[in-house]
């Protein structure tokens, strides 16, 4: 069987692990995996050495969450605390901006007053979705920043305990107006982990710094 | 950290891999090694995570390799065992040899 001169890992595999990966760990880790894998593509089936690959990704990635949690407890913890305390924040804020700004430069001042109910009707319901969809991933970066090198574990800690916290309510049946909805808890969680996700990704890109084995 | 610690099971493995291994001490032949010495699949991430820990207590350090093209650029990681690190394995050992001595293992619960 023929094989391609350059076999490349599972690139989702790889973007997950330089996720999970400490910066100290930035070079060794994927380096590891990296030629491990290369090396069994060549002795081996291509499927073989990618499905050793993905096997790795997920165990390495699971010890990567443990071992993050042990070493950094508490600044995980607070990261969280602080995304809860943010969250009604977030949730009405948008909506209080748009508000506040059509009150004051009135947009068609020129309008009767039927046409000014009718476009405060399309912008404030319009205000709340936007805020529904970007204020979970500004909430999410916030926890990120404060959560130092921990960025994915503090925001997908924060979705899951927001996610216990709504099933809770639910269980005590005293659920809110929309956010029993699966979709829109789950659309919540996915923005907060986004919001991780951005923080890693500008951090990486920040601290890709030549190492000392190049000087 | 007590100078009376003793090595978990798993640590205790990999400071014995890296004393092996001397100078070629890095994530894959660790692993390489720990998975042809004991018959089990070993990931890099239960490697990293222990020799972290490891570090932490001073029992090992490390330090940057050169990058090379098999590994996209990248460089190793290579770790050596420090003086307190040894101290430890041979800690650990005079404990389990202690717990061990005089019991029968082989006849009684094989």
């Amino acid at each position: 069987m023929t094989k391609p001169s350059v076999v490349q890992p599972p690139r989702l595999a790889v973007w997950l692990v330089n996720l999970f990966t400490p910066y100290e760990q930035a070079e060794s880790i994927p380096g590891d995996l990296l030629e491990e894998f290369s090396d069994l593509a060549l002795k081996s089936e291509v499927a073989f050495a990618r499905r050793w690959y993905w096997r790795q990704s997920v165990k390495t990635i699971g010890h990567l969450i443990l071992s993050g949690f042990r070493s950094a407890p508490w600044t995980i913890a607070g990261a969280v605390l602080l995304g809860h305390l943010l969250l009604p924040f977030g949730f009405i804020l948008p909506e209080k901006i748009i508000v506040a700004v059509l009150r004051i430069f009135p947009v068609y001042p020129n309008y009767d007053h039927k046409n000014v109910y009718e476009l405060w009707m399309f912008w404030v319901p319009l205000a709340i979705e936007i805020g529904w969809i970007i204020a979970p991933v500004i909430i999410g970066c916030i926890v990120a920043v404060v959560a130092k090198a921990r960025e994915m574990l503090a925001t997908m800690m924060l979705g899951l305990s927001f996610l216990g916290l709504r099933l809770v309510a639910i269980i005590v049946n005293r659920p809110g107006r929309v956010l029993t909805r699966p979709d829109i808890l789950l659309g919540l969680i996915a923005a907060f982990v986004i919001g991780g996700v951005i923080v890693r990704k500008i951090r990486s890109a920040l601290s890709r710094r030549p190492s000392p084995a190049h000087c | 950290m007590s100078n009376r610690d003793f090595l978990g099971e798993f640590e205790h493995i990999v400071v014995l891999a890296l004393l092996r291994l001397a100078d070629q001490a890095y994530g894959v032949t660790v692993r390489r090694e720990i998975e042809a010495r004991t018959d089990r699949e070993v990931s890099i991430g239960a490697i990293y995570a222990t020799l972290d820990r490891l570090e932490t207590k001073g029992y090992v350090k490390s330090h940057l390799g050169d990058p090379t093209p098999e590994r996209g650029g990248r460089s190793k990681r290579f770790f050596h065992v420090t003086a307190k690190g040894v101290a430890a394995v041979n800690r650990t050992r005079r404990a389990l040899g202690s717990m061990t001595e005089g019991l029968d293992l082989v006849r009684r619960y094989s």
